[in-house]
């Protein structure tokens, strides 16, 4: 159905008064599907975000739980909970779930859901490649972990599946062809997400909504879809060189026949870099969000933000082989230098941060208290980071627990705590409910908890030397305390996740109600009903800052520069 | 439209700097690849902006117009959104059956071409819906387009002064 | 935990103490980290603390709508440029030491061969003499008795060439807080020059598969004298097995 855009102008006089009345679409309705048909033929991006939320949510439990399995195989010393193979298949099937089905497409969720609402946009560009590149998500889902019901077993050479371990004759069996198929089918969703949300975003958005008043959190969603575009076209053609090399004989990382085995490195790393700020960026704009909100300010150093995260953006391209110091094939001043310049734009962003909530009113909910965990914990993972971005440092430290201890504080330690600030801070948006605080706090009190004592030992493991990777490990090298600990912590973080888990069923159905704008947002998501109408916007208030809604809502309090 | 292709100019011109940096130095041939894809890749898109925006003489859509009203932009066309459709899902239920027959064998095929093709026609006939313009939308629509350059300025410029 | 907190606060500064000549450098930038990381991450927890203290909303001021200010130049450049220039005095430190670790000498005073593969160790000596072992002699991961042994002697340069055949693995020794990865088709040559006799442990630490975790390996190492000796009463070619007797 062809929408013509038909949108009233502001009201003489109230440059920053009420919003407009009059309808701001017209469309021909088309059928209007519920349920089950709605789920599979819908175009809605709000619909369509909803799936991808939900499906990398159940990732996430999924891969949550053979990292328990894994936590129990190592409560002790020599322990046979599972053999070593099992082991390593948790290993390898817990890390791709956790980075290709939830981290990144909950972000892509997200995208979907806030990115066409903030801009004041009906819908995504392309709906249709929209809920195509869904499916693929799904059945790279359910492909790569059917690997756990054949023969063989699912993957076992770890996500980054380094060559030659993951040829025909080390890794036979189809686990292996299901880990390759199933990240290339969400890679492909990826890259088809990444062209609709640049695409939205530079040809949907509202009158006035010009680049400079785009919240951040678009921003950060743009330059990850950037990053997007160039990474994952990289990734699923190394993979078909792999496919090849499993099925057809070519010899691409073959050392008998003439190829390298550090070329799949090459190829892996410069996607799986900017990946690691694929899965970051996204939740820098929430806590960006949160935070802006729940301060009732405006994000400090606007402008600065968007210049750290372009160049966040730019830098991530150059840096991949700092996670090849130890191949003593690259270049190691370059990567290290780049690597560390990196921490300056992150610096950045933690000044806005706080200079956000100075002298702010800050409101410490669920949402905000998810935020600042974030902040502390992305913060700590940050500075391991440039230990490790050090390379005589990361030669003592590569492949030991140390780095499980550093990704993880960066991963959730940071972007899943702002995936649960965003369930927190947008829930009203997706049901008009709002979500329990008290369930909430106390989701967070043992999610924060848990993963500190699950991961904070960890750094003294992996400078004892204990390795990653390993399925058992020697009682008499001082290991066997610190593993317990982390043990433990982690069935606290399991626990943890239940609250929010009985939270959002609960509040579903039995929520306060939450009107369309609960926290007094800056934004445009929090000018239209909650949830929103097919295509999204009944009026919007005038844009004239990044703050259009707090506008029309403030007239008296609006943005000055300085202080 | 300035500031959309100025940044991924900008990025095409960093990863080009990187890359001749890093070729001079390392002479490490898969890196340098890499990044000249990069290059290129962002290169083209900038590219085409830059032209969409030459073409469009500079005058900044209503979009990228700082004073823009809403009224401004009434009749304009916004796109085709449909509303629900069935072929997507048939697409990708044929492309996840095209990565099982590459993992399982090529007897899939025969599961994943018909999925697919159909689809593929079922999704471009119904991307031919006539489009509903009611004529006095369509009229606006010309009238609107005889814009006069000299009273757009170009205000790309900075937010809120 | 009292080990943790003593790794932590103690003049460590994060590491345990290596062995090697290396040590030095590693060090020296665990403390530079250390000296520009603590005050800055204390100065940022500090402020959001602050923050979160000072702004929250008192009951009945929920309405309370604060300044709405937003940019602040030269306090952004300060925190622009200050960080720059921390970031470049930690680079300019390990640019320096980066080159002495993996630095290699042109006349060693002894050149091994390390062989990993699935799932054991191959140490070869210029007189073609092999130590070796595999996991299936290593019948407890609990004991280190039956692993292969690297021997090598003190305050020497020990230049040792590390290849695979299968696939990858990795060469580590926590004690020496160090380690390289051995890549089939990558011709690796390290220099080792370790300050203090003793026996270490060594891993593979790059997952190589389902024994992975057995990998291990022990290093030797001995005076130069007593090396000497041992190295004599080898026969050439002549092949010792980890855990099997001869
Ligand atoms: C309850 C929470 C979690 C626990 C207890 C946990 C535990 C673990 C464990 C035990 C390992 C294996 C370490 C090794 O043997 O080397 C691991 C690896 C990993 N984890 Fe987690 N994890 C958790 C959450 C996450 C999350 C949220 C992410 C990312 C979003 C994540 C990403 C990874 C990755 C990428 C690996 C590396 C896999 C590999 O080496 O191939 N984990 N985790
Ligand atoms: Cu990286
Ligand atoms: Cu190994």
């Amino acid at each position: 159905m062809t929408i013509i855009q038909d949108r009233p102008g502001p009201q003489p006089g109230a440059p920053h008064g009420t919003l407009v009345e009059e309808p701001l679409t017209e469309f021909v309705p088309g059928p209007r599907p519920r349920g089950w048909v709605k789920f599979i033929t819908s175009t809605d991006h709000k619909q369509i975000g909803l799936n991808y939320m939900v499906t990398a949510f159940i990732g996430f439990l999924t891969a949550g739980l053979m990292a328990e399995g894994m936590r129990t195989q190592l409560i002790a010393p020599n322990n046979h909970f599972v053999t070593p193979d099992i082991y390593d298949q948790l290993l390898t099937m817990h890390g791709t779930i956790m980075l290709f089905v939830f981290l990144g497409p909950f972000a892509f969720g997200l995208a979907n859901y806030i990115v066409p609402l903030q801009i004041g946009a009906p819908d995504m560009a392309f709906p249709r490649f929209n809920n195509l590149s869904y499916w693929l998500y799904l059945g790279g889902f359910i492909v790569m972990t059917g690997g756990f019901l054949t023969n063989n077993g699912a993957a076992n050479f770890g996500w980054f599946g380094y060559a030659p371990l993951t040829n025909a004759i080390h890794a036979p069996g189809p686990g292996a062809d299901m880990w390759l198929i199933g990240i290339a089918l969400t890679g492909f969703s990826g890259i088809f997400t990444a062209v609709n949300t640049i695409t939205t975003v530079f040809c949907l958005r509202a009158p006035g909504m010009v680049m400079f008043r785009m919240p951040i959190f678009v921003w950060n969603q743009l330059v990850t879809m950037f990053l997007v575009l160039l990474a994952f076209p990289v990734l699923t053609s190394a993979l078909g060189l792999l496919w090849a090399d499993r099925h057809l004989n070519t010899h691409f990382y073959e050392p008998g026949g003439g190829g390298q085995p550090i070329l799949w490195q090459h190829l892996f790393w410069f996607f799986g870099h900017p990946e690691v700020y694929i899965l970051a960026l996204p939740y820098f704009g929430v806590v960006t969000e949160v935070i802006a909100t729940m301060s009732k300010k405006p994000v400090f150093g606007y402008k600065g933000m968007i210049g750290a995260t372009l160049s966040i953006g730019g830098l991530s391209m150059g840096v991949w082989a700092h996670h090849m110091y130890t191949t003593g094939a690259v270049l190691l001043p370059f990567f290290a230098a780049l690597s560390l310049l990196i921490a300056v734009p992150t610096g950045i962003k933690f000044f806005n941060w706080i200079g956000t909530m100075w002298r702010g009113t800050i409101t410490l909910n669920t949402a905000m208290l998810f935020t600042v965990g974030f902040l502390a914990m992305f913060l700590f993972g940050g500075i391991t980071g440039v230990v490790l971005a050090q390379p005589p440092l990361d030669f003592q430290l590569h492949n030991t627990y140390f780095v499980v201890a550093h990704f993880h504080y960066v991963m959730f330690g940071g972007s899943v705590f702002a995936v649960f600030a965003s369930i927190y801070y947008w829930f009203p948006k997706y049901t008009g409910r709002m979500l329990d605080e008290r369930l909430g706090k106390l989701s967070f009190a043992l999610l924060f908890i848990g993963f500190n004592l699950t991961f904070f030992p960890q750094h003294d493991l992996g400078l004892r030397g204990m390795s990653r990777r390993i399925a058992v490990y020697d009682s008499n090298l001082g290991y066997n305390f610190l593993n317990a600990l982390s043990t433990t912590g982690a069935y606290i973080t399991g626990i943890g996740v239940i609250p929010t888990l009985i939270n959002i069923f609960k509040s579903m159905r039995t929520g306060a109600i939450a009107g369309d704008n609960p926290w007094d947002g800056q934004t445009l998501e929090w000018a239209t009903s909650s949830p929103p109408p097919d295509h999204n916007f009944e009026s919007l208030p005038p844009i004239r800052s990044e703050r259009p809604l707090w506008d029309a809502n403030h007239p008296d309090e609006l943005t000055r520069v300085g202080h | 439209m300035k500031i959309e292709w100025r940044t991924i100019l900008g990025a095409s011109l960093f990863l080009g700097i990187i890359c001749a940096i890093y070729w001079f130095w390392s002479t490490e041939d898969t890196g340098t690849a890499l990044l000249l894809f990069g290059f290129a890749a962002y290169l083209m898109l900038g590219g085409y902006l830059l032209l969409q925006w030459k073409r469009r003489h500079g005058i900044p859509r209503s979009e990228d117009k700082e004073d823009a009203t809403y009224a401004e932009t009434a009749g304009e066309h916004l796109g085709f959104f449909p509303a629900a459709s069935i072929w997507p899902a048939g697409m990708g239920l044929g492309g996840i059956f095209v990565g099982v027959a590459m993992i399982f064998g090529n007897w899939y095929w025969v599961i994943a071409l018909p999925l697919i093709l159909g689809s593929v026609i079922g999704w471009s006939v119904e991307s031919e819906a006539p489009e509903d313009v009611p004529d006095e939308v369509e009229a606006a629509r010309r009238q609107d387009t005889n814009i006069d350059p000299a009273d757009i300025a170009d205000t790309d410029a900075p937010a809120h002064p | 935990m009292s080990s943790l907190s003593g790794r932590l606060l103690a003049t460590n500064f994060g590491s345990p103490p290596g062995v090697t000549v290396g040590d030095k450098y590693v060090r020296s930038l665990w403390h530079i980290t250390y000296y520009i990381g603590t005050p800055l991450a204390a100065l940022v927890v500090g402020l959001i603390i602050w923050c979160l203290v000072r702004y929250r909303v008192k009951p009945g001021e929920e309405h309370r709508v604060p300044a709405q200010f937003q940019y602040h130049i030269p306090l952004e450049v300060a925190y622009t440029i200050i960080p720059l220039i921390l970031v470049a005095v930690i680079f300019g430190f390990l640019y320096g030491g980066e080159d002495k670790i993996t630095n290699v000498s042109k006349n060693p005073a002894i050149k091994i061969t390390a062989e990993g593969f699935q799932w054991g160790w191959r140490f070869t000596y210029p007189n073609g003499h092999q130590e070796q072992g595999t996991y299936q002699a290593e019948t407890n991961i609990n004991s280190v008795a039956n692993l292969p042994v690297l021997y090598m002697p003190a305050n020497e340069t020990v230049q040792i060439r590390l290849i695979s055949d299968d696939v990858d693995h990795g060469f580590y020794i926590p004690a020496f807080l160090f380690q390289r990865d051995m890549i089939p088709g990558v011709n690796n040559v390290v220099d080792l020059n370790v300050t203090k006799t003793g026996t270490y442990l060594g891993e593979c630490d790059q997952l190589c598969g389902v024994y992975h975790s057995y990998m291990r390996f022990k290093v030797d190492v001995m005076p130069p004298s007593t090396f000497n000796s041992w190295m004599s009463s080898q026969a050439p070619h002549s092949i010792t097995n980890a855990g099997v007797h001869q």
